[in-house]
């Protein structure tokens, strides 16, 4: 009776996988198109920038498509979820790789999914353009074929910032709290390599675990070595907890916080009283650019909201652009190494300013040309790092204002 | 196209490693086994640590066994006064304790960062598809050989005893019989089997950081055994390879399907396996092997 069933089973089951698989064989590859994974943190921790990210390569996608396409031909975006983890990331690359025959994949997020997704793009000779800030990811043997590009500033950089701040503000004993993960831990251990380069001490080092109802017994660790300020590698959720808990204790330090975690989500949770001085630092998307405004439109139209709240879409934004520059510059059927030898020189100065694709395709008929982006001001690196600028501001009555930016 | 799906048969075997280990704890000794990632975790630290050291895989495959194992120790020591439920918990609170372990131990592990660049196995054998079918073909037979050794288990006294225990641990006693060194063995083997699960992972994935070994996968592989039937060692293979055509099928679907984005995909995904889950334990509580008659 049961091996009756069990037969069926398998053959519904073998059904079922031919099925799936037929669809795999169909798939629409016309040809003269340039095809593009889109492989974003849609779910997991990443959750919260994934889609829009996702959601800004379809639409930079559509926008150089609008205008013509790059170098003759149009561009075709396949979607995938990391779901934050490098393991899903790693059967979604293969799938984007083998099945979707994508020549450029964009968007990871995690530097545990970067990490893990380098190898594949390496082997198979095609970009990878991420969002990630471990160092691991500049130098062989992550990036030895030289097609990784960062789009975001390194935890390092970050850290550097932070200490840069530290010394303008004339603060002199600092302390670091950290959440325990990659990103975190550079963050502040970046600050404490410049920090101490600077001939300077940190006087407390605490990291923590996330998803805590409570993080007072850190709090206390770091209050206990008297510092002056406060330096977080921190998120939004758990910054809300310990800021909460710090106002209770009545002490009055000042805060440095990276710009992801001290928003206006923060402030609106914690009120004036408590967010009153706290010091934010992000890398300064390229918001007076022309390149933002347009970016800013476009996001506006597919998330109904302001395209400054998610960073990472920028940074996603502009992979697109710079790719279809590079692909116009290189001319038609030009391949992966024709395209990325064209990448820092539309990217880079010197040349013609631009700030969008249809722009710089025009200007790309009369010379060179620099994409100045939405992200940043977009010049890679001999690693293909981005050295973006940091935005300094002070939360004032429950107002984040600039005051300053910090070059490194 | 083939590399694809040879990815997913190397994810699919990994994954049957883990099931049937976990199918020796839960299905045949009645061990609510929470926190089987952990053993995983161990095994695929040991691997990638031996082999950064240069070491053999063969040797640091058996070392990832091992130390999963000698992992396993205390945690069979404590199910002598824990049962069911609060044995869930604890081990799932052990398996939390090895990921904080592995974050915090920077000197060894590198912490958050975690330790990349592991090598690939069979690279003998050359590189792309070559190399990934061979890791897939050796997979394959540790796969068959610990299917063998199970059915062998299944009819042997000792596999008898533990699927009394499983039953009616009180009346194993009473007839002269002692649980406890049972449940320790039965707790290190499929330790074990985690562990080599661990090691062909970290191998496989070239990258491991603790954030690779949350509770989730250790749900993923109690998905596998339940809609695969729980107790039968072919329903550990069935069960995970209904969960990846799931999980990886539907990505196919939205390419045929072409209004649901990958956005909302993500969720329809989740749902449909939360879905199937349901409908698994109202309609086929057995799985699709299972057979319980016998319970």
């Amino acid at each position: 009776m049961t091996t009756c069933d069990r037969r069926t089973v398998l053959k519904t089951l073998a059904g079922a996988s031919m099925l799936a698989a037929a669809p795999g064989l169909t798939l629409a590859q016309g040809a003269g198109t340039f095809r593009i994974g889109a492989l974003n943190p849609v779910t997991g921790a990443g959750g919260p920038y994934g889609g829009g990210m996702q959601k800004m390569i379809v639409a930079a996608v559509e926008a150089v498509n609008a205008a013509g396409g790059a170098g003759g031909r149009k561009l075709e975006v396949f979607a995938e979820d990391t779901q934050t983890q490098p393991q899903a990331a790693v059967l979604a690359a293969k799938k984007l790789i083998e099945i979707n025959k994508v020549q450029a994949v964009l968007g990871t997020w995690a530097s545990g999914v970067s990490l893990a997704v380098v190898p594949l793009t390496n082997d198979a000779n095609i970009f990878l353009m991420h969002c990630s800030g471990a160092p691991a990811l500049s130098g062989p043997p992550a990036n030895a074929k030289g097609l990784g590009y960062r789009f975001q500033a390194t935890n390092d950089q970050f850290g550097r910032a932070f200490a840069e701040i530290c010394a303008r503000e004339g603060f002199k004993r600092p302390a670091t709290m950290a959440f325990n993960n990659a990103s975190g831990i550079g963050n502040t251990e970046g600050f404490r390599k410049a920090w101490e380069k600077k001939g300077n001490k940190v006087v407390e080092t605490v990291v923590y675990e996330p998803s805590q109802p409570s993080y007072r017994s850190e709090l206390q660790k770091v209050l206990a070595a008297k510092p002056d300020v406060i330096v977080m590698g921190s998120y939004l959720a758990d910054t809300t907890i310990i800021l909460r808990e710090w106002f209770q204790t009545g002490e009055n330090q000042k805060w440095i916080i990276p710009g992801w975690a001290a928003n206006p989500d923060l402030i609106k949770a914690l009120g004036n009283e408590v967010t009153e001085g706290l010091i934010s630092v992000e890398s300064v998307s390229n918001e007076q650019s022309q390149a933002f405004k347009i970016y800013d439109a476009a996001y506006q139209k597919a998330m109904k909201q302001s395209g400054l709240n998610n960073a990472y879409a920028a940074m996603t934004w502009d992979m697109v652009t710079v790719l279809a520059l590079a692909l116009e510059a290189a001319g038609p059927n030009a391949d992966i190494a024709a395209v990325n030898a064209k990448l820092r020189e539309v990217a880079n100065p010197p040349g013609k300013q631009v700030s969008g694709f249809a722009e710089g395709k025009e200007a790309l008929k009369a010379g060179k040309i620099n994409y100045e982006g939405a992200s940043s001001v977009l010049d890679f690196d001999q690693f293909g790092d981005v050295t973006p600028d940091f935005g300094v501001s002070f939360v004032s009555k429950g107002q984040l204002s600039r005051k300053y930016i910090v070059k490194i | 196209m083939e590399a694809y799906f040879v990815a997913i048969a190397i994810i699919v075997a990994i994954y049957t490693l883990l099931a049937l280990g976990l199918n020796l704890q839960y299905g045949l000794t009645g061990l609510i086994n929470f926190g089987h990632v952990g053993f995983m975790c161990v095994g695929a630290y040991t691997a990638a640590l031996l082999a950064e050291q240069g070491w053999p895989a063969p040797l640091s495959f058996l070392a990832a066994a091992i130390l999963a194992a000698l992992a396993a120790y205390p945690l069979g020591l404590v199910s002598l006064k824990l049962r069911d439920d609060y044995f869930a918990i604890v081990s799932l609170g052990f398996s939390e304790v090895v990921r904080i372990v592995v974050t915090s131990e920077r000197w060894l592990t590198n912490g958050v960062q975690g330790i990349p660049g592991i090598p690939k196995l069979m690279g003998f054998t050359g590189s792309g598809l070559v190399q990934a079918s061979a890791v897939l073909l050796l997979l394959i037979a540790v796969n068959i050989v610990v299917i063998l050794v199970m059915r062998r288990i299944v009819h042997s006294p000792f596999g008898r005893i533990i699927e009394a225990i499983r039953d009616n641990e009180d009346a194993v006693k009473a007839l002269g019989k002692e649980p406890v060194g049972f449940k320790v063995r039965v707790l290190m083997l499929g330790a074990a089997l985690a562990g080599i699960a661990g090691a062909f992972y970290a191998h496989y994935i070239g990258y491991v950081a603790p954030d690779q070994f949350i509770p989730l996968i250790t749900f993923q592989i109690w998905m596998a055994i339940i809609m695969g039937g729980v107790g039968r060692v072919s329903g550990a293979l069935v069960g995970t390879v209904i969960l990846m055509a799931f999980l990886e099928g539907s990505r196919f679907l939205r390419d045929v399907v072409p209004f649901i984005s990958e956005v909302e995909m993500a969720s329809v995904r989740l749902g449909v396996v939360g879905l199937a889950l349901i409908l698994f334990t109202l309609y086929r509580p057995q799985g699709l092997m299972g057979d319980f008659t016998r319970r």
